[in-house]
């Protein structure tokens, strides 16, 4: 178990804001960050786990572990997310199928894109294994399973030339900007909720920065004189948000992607205002954890063991969705459902750590 | 017999251009200025078994009073797209059954009956699944799908998550306004369908007060809505089976369900392209109607239209 760090400690940050996200409706909701900006957690999971990535693929010495390594450590982490992918995804829909059994409601087989499986089982199946058929609030993963995928590329490229491997992410992310490229849906027309094609940037800014940030102190540097221009940015953010402003997607100029504020394909925007939040949050971290003791535990707590938190975390936020169309909801349930969920998720993380502990039982 | 039926009910609304035919349903009523106008020239003589006559021009196992089932508006963009002779591009949102892939499903539905209903008109269905409440940021995904499809029509089957989420009536309500106002700034229309009807939810106060959320965005916007609700509900009282009618043995949308919901959704929009334009004067030609048999009612969107009906079906 490591120490708790900045990097554990905002990726839980990240965690229990998608938590209370994913409860839309609830009262805690307008409390999230991602009310106050033009991106929001999302982004910042991807590019923690391409920081990540680069932390794992390195040894204790800083160098690079050897390149085959390197790809199965990455085949295997794309197997776990898979896994938990399958896992959550069947579960939820077996919540789902429960509850309106239970209240003899059927309105509730159409929650976010499940009606699908129950009309259409024999190609739904399909899509729910080849990841193409996604539930609405169960779509972070399979982005995750496709960027992990993919990583070995630009992480082997990098080991090369980081330019090369920035070039290649960049012009990836602007054809599909320009050409609206995406992965389909199936069945079911449309496309991916988020693009891997645009998303993948995120994660190759992710792992480069945090080989710059070891290799010398000039990214350090620069992140820091830069301070001033994140804050203006994320007041600006802040602004846009408070007052919904945003542009008309029927009114920007061609190619339309590069100036909507689009969360499916990761608008310029959204990243523009993304790396604009790391420069203002840089060295928060570093000031407030002498002052929040337990709470920073929790949270690094909780970004150590992600994957786990993420898949419980999705499952329980379903659960509490459920619990407040079944009750009507209301401050109460609303208290409830988020007490009840983080104490729930600090427990997944400890409960984690506490197996990777013991010796097993059988 | 059926025939019959068929042509008075259809001379009926082309000659009057009768408009609005919201009316004796008790929630489309509220708030509305609209005349009432049901079509009695297929109505059953007083003192038979059903107050009003249902749709004809449905299947059998679909019909439903038109005033159960509709409210009508102008639908200027299709027109256009029908008078340049272009394919009529519809965007079929929220839809619950999967797309492209699936065998037959509600978009192919709608398709089928709406080129059934428009001889000679392409029409090209886009569907999309809609994830996330419209009172909490998927009014926003919406606006990127319409900007990406650029259709002429966008039939929005909306209230469904939202309800299920419980999000605040009036932010569902004011979201909705202003994204059917959006949509309709940008010369593409609208049609909103509202959520199933389900025995269970029949005595939620909260889950009709997001249909009737619903009913009155589409009467303050002046855009038609296919009550879905009501609809299903009047159906399954009438079938002894109850609800299975509509929802199968394991209560799901089974494939009548998607038949009926895409043959209302037809019927509103071809009887919605025979409200008169509001822009011509004058000529007092009426409305070509062609008269197909139950089943595939062939309506054809009216040459210059009467003018003598306008007056009736302005919206408030």
């Amino acid at each position: 178990m490591r120490e708790p760090n900045a990097i554990d400690f905002w990726r839980g940050l990240a965690l229990v804001t998608i938590y209370v996200n994913h409860i839309p409706g609830n009262t805690f909701e307008r409390y999230t960050y991602s009310q106050y900006g033009i991106s929001d957690a999302a982004e910042l999971f991807v590019f923690l786990a391409g920081w990540s990535i680069g932390i794992a693929t390195r040894g204790r010495d800083g160098q690079p572990e050897p390149r085959l390594k390197s790809v199965l450590r990455l085949l295997s982490r794309t197997i776990e997310v898979y896994r938990a992918q399958i896992t959550t995804m069947a579960i939820a829909l077996a919540m789902i199928a429960g509850t309106a059994l239970i209240l003899d409601n059927p309105l509730l087989l159409e929650w976010h894109n499940a009606g699908g499986f129950f009309a259409d089982p024999i190609q739904t199946t399909i899509g729910f294994v080849a990841l193409t058929h996604q539930l609405g609030f169960f779509n972070i993963l399979p982005l995750y399973v496709v960027l992990l995928g993919i990583a070995p590329i630009f992480i082997l490229i990098a080991r090369v030339s980081r330019i090369a491997a920035l070039v290649l992410s960049f012009g990836l992310y602007s054809a599909s900007l320009v050409f609206e490229w995406n992965l389909p849906s199936w069945p079911g027309e449309g496309d991916w909720f988020f693009d891997p094609l645009c998303w993948q940037l995120l994660l190759v800014l992710g792992f480069v920065a945090q080989d710059l940030n070891q290799r010398s102190g000039t990214l350090r540097r620069w992140s820091q004189r830069l301070m001033p221009l994140g804050v203006v940015i994320v007041v600006l953010g802040i602004v846009l948000s408070v007052f919904d402003l945003r542009p008309d997607p029927l009114l920007v100029p061609d190619p339309r992607l590069v100036f909507s504020f689009d969360k499916t394909y990761l608008s310029p925007a959204r990243l523009i205002h993304f790396i604009g939040v790391l420069l203002a949050f840089q060295g928060v971290y570093a000031l407030i954890v002498p002052h929040i003791g337990a709470i920073g535990r929790y949270l690094a707590g909780l970004g150590r063991n992600s994957l786990a938190v993420f898949s419980i975390g999705s499952l329980l936020s379903l659960a509490a969705q459920l619990v407040r169309f079944w009750t009507g909801g209301g401050l109460l349930v609303d208290v409830g459902a988020m007490g009840f969920g983080l104490f729930a998720l600090g427990f997944t993380a400890w409960f984690v750590e506490w197996r990777s502990r013991k010796p097993r039982l059988s | 017999m059926a025939l019959a039926q068929t042509s008075a009910l259809l001379i009926s609304l082309g000659l009057a251009s009768l408009g609005t035919i919201s009316g004796s349903s008790r929630a489309g009523a509220e708030g509305s200025a609209t005349i009432v106008s049901p079509p009695t020239a297929a109505a059953p003589a007083p003192g038979g078994e059903a107050s009003e006559a249902v749709d004809v021009s449905l299947s059998p196992e679909c019909r439903v009073p038109g005033s159960k089932l509709y409210t009508l508006a102008r639908l200027s963009s299709v027109k256009a797209a029908l008078k340049e002779k272009r394919p009529v591009r519809v965007l079929a949102i929220g839809s619950s059954s999967a797309g492209a892939g699936a065998s037959a499903t509600y978009p192919v539905k709608l398709e089928t009956a709406l080129e059934r209903s428009l001889p000679n008109v392409d029409v090209e269905v886009e569907s999309r699944g809609m994830q996330g409440e419209i009172a909490s940021g998927a009014a926003e995904r919406l606006r990127s799908m319409v900007a990406e499809v650029e259709p002429d029509l966008v039939v929005w089957q909306v209230g469904t998550h939202d309800a299920l989420a419980r999000v605040d009536l009036d932010a569902f309500a004011s979201v909705l306004d202003e994204t059917v106002q959006w949509i309709k700034s940008h010369e593409i229309d609208v049609v909103l369908v509202n959520p199933v009807y389900t025995a269970s939810l029949a005595q939620d106060e909260y889950y009709s007060s997001i249909v009737r959320k619903v009913q009155e965005v589409a009467l303050r916007e002046g855009v038609p809505l296919v009550q879905r609700y009501e609809a299903m509900r009047y159906l399954s009282g009438s079938s002894d089976k109850g609800e299975a009618h509509m929802l199968g043995r394991q209560f799901r949308l089974n494939d009548l369900g998607l038949r009926c919901m895409a043959e209302h959704v037809t019927r509103a929009i071809t009887l919605s392209l025979l409200q008169p334009d509001p822009s011509a004067t004058g000529t007092a030609t009426a409305p070509s109607v062609i008269v197909a048999p139950p089943k595939d009612a062939a309506v054809k969107p009216p040459s210059p239209p009467r003018s003598g009906g306008a007056s009736l079906q302005e919206q408030p």
